[in-house]
C-alpha cells in the first residue's frame, strides 16, 4: 500500500531537492573554475595617441581590439588557463607595444588602444575582432574568423587560411583594403556612396556585388574588376573556396 | 653588439626577423636599436624604402613582347650569319674544328647559352626518367607562366627549408595540421596552374595562381612569426 504524503510535506521536499541541486551545481561550477585555473594578465602602456603601434602574436584564442577611453594608453587584459603559457608584453624605444604568447594554451585578449593606433595582429587559431579604430589594421589568422567593424582607416589587410573575413567601415580616398580567405567567405559592408576600384576573385563560391553599380573591366563568375565613382580607393577581395559578398551599409 | 654588425644584419632582420637568427641575436639587435639613434634612424629609413617598394605596381610584360624579341634575335642572326659561317673540310671534323676560329655576336652567344641550358635540363630529366612536376614552373613551350615565378619559388623554398629544419621538434598534431594546410593550398595551386597552362593568357587564372602563392607565403610567415 502506498502511503499518501501530505501536500505541504511534498512541497517542502521539492524545495529541499531544488536547493540541493542548486548547491551541487554551484559546487560543480566552482570546482571547474578552480580546476581550469584561469589566470589573468593586465598591463597598461603609455603611448602617443598620434602614432601608437601595437603588435600581438598569439598562438590560440581571441584577440579583440577596440578604441579605448584613454587616448594615451594601450590597456591589455588577457585570460588564459594553461600555466605553461607565457605572455610577454614590451614597449620599444619608439613606443611600439609588442605582445607575444609562447606555449600551447589558449589566451583571450581584450585590448583597448587609442583610436588612431596602427595594429598588427596574428593568431594561429581562434578569432580576431577589431572595432571602431582609425589606424592601419593588419590582421592574420590561420584558422578562425576575422571581424572588422566601424573602421575609419586608409589601410586594411585582413587574411585567413580557414575562416571568414568580414569588414564594415568607411572607404577613404586613397585607402587600400585587402580582404582574403583561402577557404572561407569574404564580406564587405561599405557606404552607399563609396568610391573605389574593385578586384574580386573567387574560384569556387561566386561573387555577389549586392546593390553596387559599377563600371566593369572584367565581369565573370570567378573574377570581377571594375570601379565605382572615380575609383579612388582600392579594394581587393579574394577567396579560393568561399564566396564574396559586397553589401551597402544600411 | 657593435653598429657595424647591426648595420650588416639590418636588411635581413627587416626581411624575416625570426628566421635568420636566434632569439638571442634578435634581442641583441633590438637592444642595440633601442640605444643607438643612428642605427635606429637607419632602420627606419630601410623600413620606409621597403614599404615604399611594396607599393610599387608589378608590371607584367605583354606576351607579344617575347615574340618581338624572338623575331629580332632571328633577324640579327640571319644578317650576321656570314660572321660565323662554317664549311667543313674534307680532313675530318675534329681537324676542321681545331683549325677554325669562331666569332659570335652577343645575341648568338645568348641564344646558344639558352639552347645549351635547355639541352642539359632535357638530358637530366631524360636520364632520370622524371615526369614533369605538376608544379613545374614552365609551360610546354618553356616560357614562364608568371614572370616572377622563379623568384617566388626561391623565396618559398628558402623559408620552407628553415621551417623543415625546425619541424622535427614539433609535436605530431602541430606537424600534421601544418602539412595538411600546406597540401591543401598546393593542390589548389596545382589545379589553377594546370588551368593556366591550358590558357596562358587568362589574366584571371594568373591572379589566382599569384594569390595561392601568396597564401602559401603567408602560412610560412605565420609559422615564422609564431616562432615554431
Amino acid at each position: 500500500m502506498v502511503k499518501e504524503i501530505p501536500s505541504s510535506t511534498q512541497s517542502s521536499k521539492s524545495a529541499a531537492k531544488f536547493l540541493s541541486a542548486l548547491t551541487a551545481g554551484f559546487l560543480v561550477l566552482n570546482a571547474s573554475a578552480t580546476s581550469s585555473g584561469a589566470q589573468t594578465f593586465n598591463r597598461a602602456f603609455a603611448v602617443s595617441p598620434e602614432k601608437s603601434e601595437l603588435e600581438v602574436v598569439n598562438q590560440a584564442g581571441t584577440i579583440k581590439v577596440t578604441a579605448g577611453a584613454n587616448p594615451n594608453k594601450i590597456v591589455i587584459n588577457a585570460r588564459h588557463s594553461d600555466g605553461a603559457t607565457k605572455i610577454n608584453a614590451t614597449q620599444n624605444a619608439l613606443g611600439k607595444v609588442k605582445v607575444e604568447v609562447t606555449g600551447r594554451g589558449r589566451v583571450d585578449f581584450e585590448i583597448a588602444v587609442p583610436t588612431s593606433s596602427s595594429i598588427d595582429l596574428l593568431s594561429y587559431q581562434g578569432a580576431i575582432v577589431v572595432k571602431n579604430l582609425a589606424g592601419a589594421v593588419r590582421a592574420r589568422i590561420t584558422e578562425g574568423d576575422i571581424q572588422i567593424d566601424g573602421l575609419r582607416s586608409a589601410r586594411v589587410d585582413a587574411s585567413c587560411t580557414q575562416g571568414n573575413v568580414s569588414f564594415s567601415g568607411e572607404v577613404l580616398p586613397s585607402g587600400r583594403y585587402t580582404l582574403k580567405s583561402f577557404s572561407g567567405r569574404v564580406d564587405a559592408i561599405l557606404p552607399a556612396d563609396a568610391d573605389f576600384k574593385l578586384s574580386a576573385s573567387s574560384f569556387r563560391g561566386g561573387i555577389d556585388l549586392g546593390a553596387f553599380e559599377m563600371k566593369f573591366d572584367k565581369n565573370s563568375h570567378q573574377l570581377v574588376e571594375g570601379s565605382r565613382g572615380a575609383g579612388r580607393a582600392s579594394i581587393s577581395l579574394w577567396t579560393q573556396e568561399g564566396s564574396i559578398h559586397l553589401r551597402r551599409k544600411p | 653588439m657593435e653598429c657595424r654588425a647591426v648595420v650588416s644584419s639590418l636588411s635581413d632582420y627587416l626581411d624575416s626577423r625570426n628566421v635568420w637568427a636566434s632569439d638571442d641575436e634578435v634581442e641583441q639587435i633590438e637592444t642595440h636599436l633601442t640605444n643607438c639613434p643612428t642605427c635606429r634612424n637607419l632602420k627606419l629609413e630601410l623600413s620606409e624604402i621597403k614599404n615604399a617598394s611594396r607599393e610599387l605596381p608589378l608590371h607584367t610584360p605583354p606576351t607579344a613582347l617575347w615574340a618581338r624579341i624572338s623575331k629580332a634575335i632571328e633577324a640579327e642572326i640571319s644578317t650576321e650569319n656570314g660572321i660565323a659561317r662554317v664549311t667543313q673540310k674534307a680532313s675530318g671534323w675534329w681537324g676542321w674544328l681545331n683549325s677554325r676560329k669562331f666569332t659570335f655576336s652577343l645575341p648568338q652567344l645568348a641564344a646558344a647559352g639558352a639552347f645549351a641550358a635547355i639541352l642539359i635540363v632535357a638530358g637530366i630529366s631524360g636520364i632520370f626518367g622524371e615526369k614533369p612536376s605538376p608544379l613545374n614552373f614552365r609551360n610546354a613551350q618553356g616560357s614562364l607562366l608568371l614572370p616572377e615565378e622563379d623568384e617566388i619559388k626561391a623565396n618559398l623554398e628558402r623559408r620552407m627549408g628553415a621551417i623543415n629544419a625546425r619541424k622535427a621538434q614539433w609535436d605530431t598534431e602541430r606537424r600534421s595540421d601544418f602539412e595538411q594546410r600546406m597540401n591543401r593550398i598546393d593542390e589548389s595551386l596545382k589545379r589553377c596552374r594546370n588551368m593556366l597552362e591550358d590558357n596562358p593568357n587568362d589574366a584571371g587564372r594568373r591572379e589566382m595562381v599569384r594569390a595561392l602563392y601568396d597564401e602559401k607565403r603567408q602560412l610560412l610567415e605565420d609559422v615564422e612569426r609564431l616562432k615554431w
